[in-house]
């Protein structure tokens, strides 16, 4: 008997479940294109707020550069969003984003060493950032490590492939494939805004039109009882953190053809919004909840304030105290009803 | 009538304790099965070995003529069987057309893509099949308790589909969480089924069971003591079965007992908290033994917990030593005198990487110690050693982790973390000798019983009638969350087994 | 019905090879590792590269000490690091405030700190490491606006950082202090209430909680001790600087997690304790050492460290106390 919850706790659980009639429950119920609202309700509130005291910021220029720059986080954030519905935890983004914009850096055309791979190039460095993810699955699902202290240990083994590989002077790209990605504008809009989109619809259909990816939503409900199905669930975690890798690996590839150079800072200042960007989209930490989209519309809150507050003339080291105090408050918020005498919270 | 699954001498034993023996038993096609019995009687391990959560140690189950292998729940559904959980097993962020589907293949999901009209539209013929209205793609935590059993109800007919045979439901006491009304509606749904499906029904509830059953059958220890057609049924009989093994010679309760001193200690009037229990009133004196015995569900455990301050009431008064006392947590409670024995011994009770020593000091341990702040380690080791002697826990030393003993003697552990207290007023024990042996058992109610004659007042879930003889002053009996029935055990007068079980069931 | 079934009904005496193997197996790995690298280059072995090789581990320990308070309670603290980081700027930052005696006030500050990092953890009922990743971004961002990105000297008249720079008998005084807070910390793990219950907390808090244990005192307190720990590792390292950075610690998040489960604390709490701390800490300072004397690049240290750790969480995780691993 493994199972360490009382009969008595069960049946109280399943009572309170049974009581609970909230206005929270009811929104649920609707479907899911109201879960967008909130997310897009608040940035149009924010928008207009920061247009009220800077002037500037309802500009065709400024939203541009909004939009622009969500769009990786965008892409991050939706990866991640995998995870977190698990209920489990993916600290190793910024570690993957370093060592993938380094591997293409220096295997495509570049200003180092005489690699001239190309597209092929692009398709390892991308297979070094799904190999990451695989592997905190692997240690995840298979040797049972907490997701958390996983990829804790692969983010700084990630930092470290990156200063390893790192050569004597900046790599700078020469790929026209890859520069072209950030080079090209459709509609005044740079090819990157429209891969996050891509990508972001991407893994919302793969989240909801397909049985693995709603397995994932099963995992963060009811991980035991869907064990207890005899549905194997080890494959889907490994599959969502190799998703949550791989969607790093592309926001990283986006971002170093954006600077034109292998960077191995390059993730810095990425994990913490990509979380921050879920929660404020509607992902519980505790998983089960929340959805790509959701997560992609969180980071262009984020951007938001930060554009606006930049605007407004707060410093540029507000960004991280502005990302850390609004999580917190999501959080707490979102998860006030869920407190309970005798729930233990580590 | 042929027979939908036979068992031939099933036998399931959990370590040292017999939960079936020597079962043989005969579902028939078509027919509803009700299964009474007492907590412990061995109907949830029944239940366990026919949807595959199970498998018995001996003996053999069989159907359409054949020995038949369940040893999972996906195996039990390959051969038709499926259950309606008391705990439910829906996956409550999933819509209910998932969750009818989840655990089978079915034509909407080919190829891993969901096709969420043509999964909806099978979800509503099945509910269909239950008549019932709830729309599939609603979110199953959104559900009422009742719905969300519909669902699962819906969930397992599908199997129908699946298999060649008629399904088999069992039903694992699905009514103690509905109300009337929603008891009413699930009886329609089974009548519905009838005939076409067998269904077993287990419930602690006699009355539903007879009105609900073709046949019933009796279960007592393990056994199966009885089997009666719903209509031919004599309560007192089955009242009389139910008791079992639990008679108590008379002469040996309540041997050398003082008398209760009349002085007060608690008062509780009009308690209630929903939807555990509700309107319990008693008086308890110093040095007074509350006995409350009820089946699972029936608010014991709930009011045990509300008075130790882990569940919030939500009507009534709790007065002890004359001072109303408002539920704030374990802390405070403790603080006020009052001591609880949790029944979930291994995740309340105690604490598994800790030593024996650890464990009984845990909660009065600074009190010997310099101004309850700079322990004293070497007074308390020696205060924890008297309490693990007096209750004669079997050990090597003190210093060993506690998950090192047997159950019986980590009880003991977790019983003398309470005698260590100076101030203890009143002891709360909720199913104190769940799983124990009898030679433990007796250990512990040796040390409680002189406790009390020293006048600590304890209140008691007694897992057993015949513990509940042996050690209490009053009895209450409480059913669905009410209290049904009083006895005065102290007044001279024993009630009769068979009158606690009527008032039980 | 429940019946619990009992696997062991004897109760024979067997020596606990796992937990003597959990405390001796870090300090034997320690020794190990020091004879091997004084086999391979004799000189780091020789006692002023010994002291010198103590206070270039202290901040390391102390970080690792404070680390192991939350961990052992099955909780984590990942603000560490820039609490130390905070530490060093405001060292400077409040100098025109209190003088001589700043470091003492933030180190004050950071303890409070700390408790309101753990009161938002257990009131709030949110996990301790998202509010700690939230408060390493708020510190982090804090560190740079405090400092404006720049590093700045430590005023010469801070009596504590002034006192740590110094030596006693030649040994560096961050050792005297990291010594005796670590004896503290000691006493009042095993003298008071609080050891006991940080352990409760770590091995069953529902049963710790059920016995009265004030749970959310202890928890207050434990990231008390964390971000104290931590405070105190920045001053060490501002002491050997001189200068302060708002990236100081930057890189030390990692070494901290590292350092307590390579010292045989386990992740999923309740085992381990300060002597594992130490060790640890002591092991996580010695690898730098060891990854130099091999060759390999100072860059690559991380990848050691994540390895590292990774290999350690296998092992000490007690698995079937988790549940459904998240």
């Amino acid at each position: 008997m493994t199972t360490t919850e009382s009969h008595v706790g069960a049946v109280d659980r399943a009572k309170r479940r049974s009581g609970t009639h909230g206005l929270l429950q009811s929104l649920r119920r609707r479907p899911t294109w109201i879960q967008f609202g909130g997310p897009v309700t608040a940035v149009v509130i924010l928008s207009i707020g920061f247009h009220l005291v800077s002037g500037t910021f309802l500009t065709l220029g400024n939203l541009r550069s909004v939009v622009e720059a969500s769009a990786v986080p965008a892409i991050v954030a939706a990866g991640l969003s995998f995870v977190l519905i698990m209920g489990a935890i993916d600290l190793s983004i910024e570690g993957v984003m370093a060592a993938t914009s380094m591997v293409v850096a220096l295997l495509v055309a570049n200003g180092v060493n005489g690699n001239h791979l190309g597209p092929l190039g692009i398709g390892l460095a991308l297979l070094v950032a799904v190999a990451f993810g695989l592997c905190n699955g692997l240690l995840n699902a298979v040797l049972r490590m907490p997701s958390l202290i996983v990829t804790l240990g692969t983010w700084f083994i990630g930092l470290g492939m990156a200063a390893v590989l790192f050569p004597q002077r900046v790599p700078q790209i020469r790929d026209g494939l890859l520069l072209g990605v950030a080079r090209i504008r459709i509609l005044d809009f740079s090819l990157v805004v429209y891969i996050a989109v891509a990508l972001v619809v991407a893994a919302q259909l793969l989240l909801n039109h397909t049985t693995r990816g709603r397995m994932i939503y099963a995992i963060g409900g009811e991980e035991h009882l869907l064990a207890s199905t005899g549905i194997r669930i080890k494959g889907i975690k490994i599959a969502a953190f190799s998703l949550c890798g791989l969607f790093a690996g592309i926001g990283s590839l986006l971002l170093s053809a954006q600077l034109g150079s292998g960077n191995a800072d390059i993730g810095s200042g990425h994990l913490f919004p990509a979380i921050s960007a879920s929660v404020l989209g509607g992902t519980v930490l505790t998983g089960g909840r929340g959805g790509a989209v959701q997560s992609a519309l969180g980071a262009l809150i984020l951007e938001v304030l930060n554009n606006g507050l930049i605007q407004i003339g707060a410093g540029p080291y507000t960004r991280n105290i502005i990302s850390g105090t609004v999580i917190l408050s999501a959080v707490a918020l979102g998860g006030w009803n869920r407190r309970r005498l005798l729930r233990v919270v580590k | 009538m042929s027979n939908a699954i036979t068992l031939r001498g099933v036998r399931k034993a959990y370590g040292p304790v017999v939960a079936l023996e020597g079962l043989d038993l005969e579902i028939g096609a078509g027919e509803v099965l009700g299964i009474v019995g007492q907590n412990g009687s061995g109907k949830s391990t029944l239940l366990k070995i026919l949807s595959g959560l199970a498998l018995p140690d001996r003996g053999e189950i069989l159907m359409g003529g054949t020995s038949v292998l369940l040893d999972s729940a996906a195996a039990a559904a390959r051969h038709g069987i499926g259950m309606v959980h008391q705990e439910q097993s829906l996956i409550p962020n999933l819509t209910v057309a998932e969750n009818i589907f989840l655990d089978k293949a079915h034509p909407s999901k080919r190829h891993g893509i969901y096709r969420w009209s043509a999964l909806n539209q099978a979800a509503r013929a099945q509910l269909d099949k239950l008549s019932v209205t709830i729309p599939p793609t609603t979110l199953v935590e959104t559900l009422r308790f009742s719905d969300r059993q519909q669902v699962e109800f819906a969930k397992v007919l599908a199997i129908e589909e699946m298999v060649d045979r008629p399904p088999v439901i069992l039903f694992d006491e699905p009514t103690s969480l509905l109300t009337p009304d929603e008891i009413r509606g699930l009886f329609a749904q089974i009548n519905r089924l009838r005939g076409r499906t067998s269904m077993v029904f287990v419930s602690h509830r006699l009355e539903e069971v007879l009105e609900i059953s073709d046949r019933v059958i009796v279960l007592t220890d393990g056994r199966k003591v009885a089997e009666r057609s719903s209509g031919s049924v004599d309560r007192e009989e089955l009242y009389e079965l139910m008791v079992g093994r639990q008679r108590v010679d008379p002469s040996l309760r309540r041997a050398a007992r003082p008398p209760v001193r009349a002085q007060m200690l608690l008062q509780v009037e009009q308690l209630g908290s929903h939807p555990h229990f509700r309107d319990i009133s008693f008086k308890l004196g110093r040095g007074e033994v509350l006995g409350i015995v009820g089946v699972l569900g029936s608010g014991a455990e709930e009011l045990c917990r509300a008075l130790f301050g882990v569940i919030r009431p939500d009507a009534g008064t709790f007065i002890l030593d004359g001072k109303q006392v408002k539920a704030a947590g374990p802390r405070a409670a403790v603080q006020r005198g009052i001591g609880y024995l949790p029944s979930d011994r291994r995740s309340e009770g105690m604490l598994p990487g800790r030593s024996l020593t650890d464990n009984t000091v845990i909660t009065f341990g600074s009190q010997y110690g310099w101004k309850r702040t700079i322990l004293n380690r070497r007074r308390e080791r020696a205060a924890a050693q008297h309490w693990m002697t007096r209750l004669k826990v079997k050990m090597n030393k003190a210093s060993a982790p506690i998950t090192s003993l047997s159950g019986g003697n980590q009880q003991k552990v977790v019983l003398s973390k309470w005698l260590l207290a100076r101030n203890l007023r009143l002891l709360l024990l909720d199913h104190p000798s769940r799983g124990l042996d009898p030679g433990a058992r007796d250990d512990l109610f040796d040390v409680v019983r002189e406790q009390v004659g020293q006048g600590l007042s304890v209140i008691f879930v007694a897992d057993t009638i015949s513990e509940l003889l042996e050690l209490s002053d009053q009895i209450v009996v409480m059913r669905d969350g009410e209290i049904t029935a009083r006895f005065a055990p102290s007044s001279g007068r024993l009630p009769r087994e068979e009158d606690i079980v009527a008032a039980m069931v | 019905m429940q019946i619990a079934p009992d696997r062991r009904t004897t109760t024979r005496a067997r020596p606990d090879y796992a937990a003597i193997a959990r405390t001796l197996g870090p300090l034997a790995f320690l020794l190990l590792l020091v004879a091997a690298s004084g086999a391979v280059a004799p000189g780091v072995l020789q006692a002023d590269s010994m002291l010198g090789f103590l206070s270039d581990a202290a901040p390391v320990i102390a970080l690792v000490v404070g680390g192991t308070f939350p961990i052992l309670a099955g909780s984590i603290d990942l603000s560490v690091a820039g609490i130390a980081s905070v530490t060093g700027v405001l060292v400077v930052v409040l100098n025109p405030v209190f003088g001589p005696w700043t470091s003492l006030a933030v180190v004050l500050l950071a303890l409070a700190f700390g408790a309101v990092q753990g009161l938002v953890h257990c009131w709030l009922q949110l996990p301790s490491f998202i509010v700690s990743l939230a408060s390493l971004s708020i510190l982090t961002g804090l560190a740079l606006l405090l400092s404006n990105a720049t590093a700045e000297p430590i005023p010469s008249n801070d009596v504590l950082v002034g006192i740590l720079g110094n030596t006693v008998a030649g040994l560096p005084n961050t050792i005297i202090l990291l010594a005796v807070v670590v004896a503290l910390l000691w006493l009042l793990m095993r003298y008071t209430g609080f050891g006991r219950d940080l352990y409760a907390l770590g091995s069953g808090e529902t049963a710790a909680l059920m016995s009265g244990v004030n749970v959310r005192a202890t928890r207050t307190l434990i990231f008390m001790l964390s971000a104290g720990c931590a405070a105190m590792a920045g001053l060490f390292l501002v002491s050997v600087t001189a200068f302060s950075s708002p990236t100081l610690a930057g890189n030390l998040l990692l070494l901290s997690i590292v350092g307590v489960v390579l010292g045989g604390t386990a992740i999923s709490g309740g085992v381990g304790g300060l002597f594992a701390a130490v060790v640890g800490g002591l092991i996580t300072a010695w690898l730098r050492i060891v990854t130099v004397i091999v060759g390999v690049a100072p860059t690559a240290q991380n990848i050691i460290f994540g390895l590292a750790a990774l290999l350690a969480v296998a092992v000490t995780t007690d698995r079937k106390k988790l549940g459904v691993i998240k």
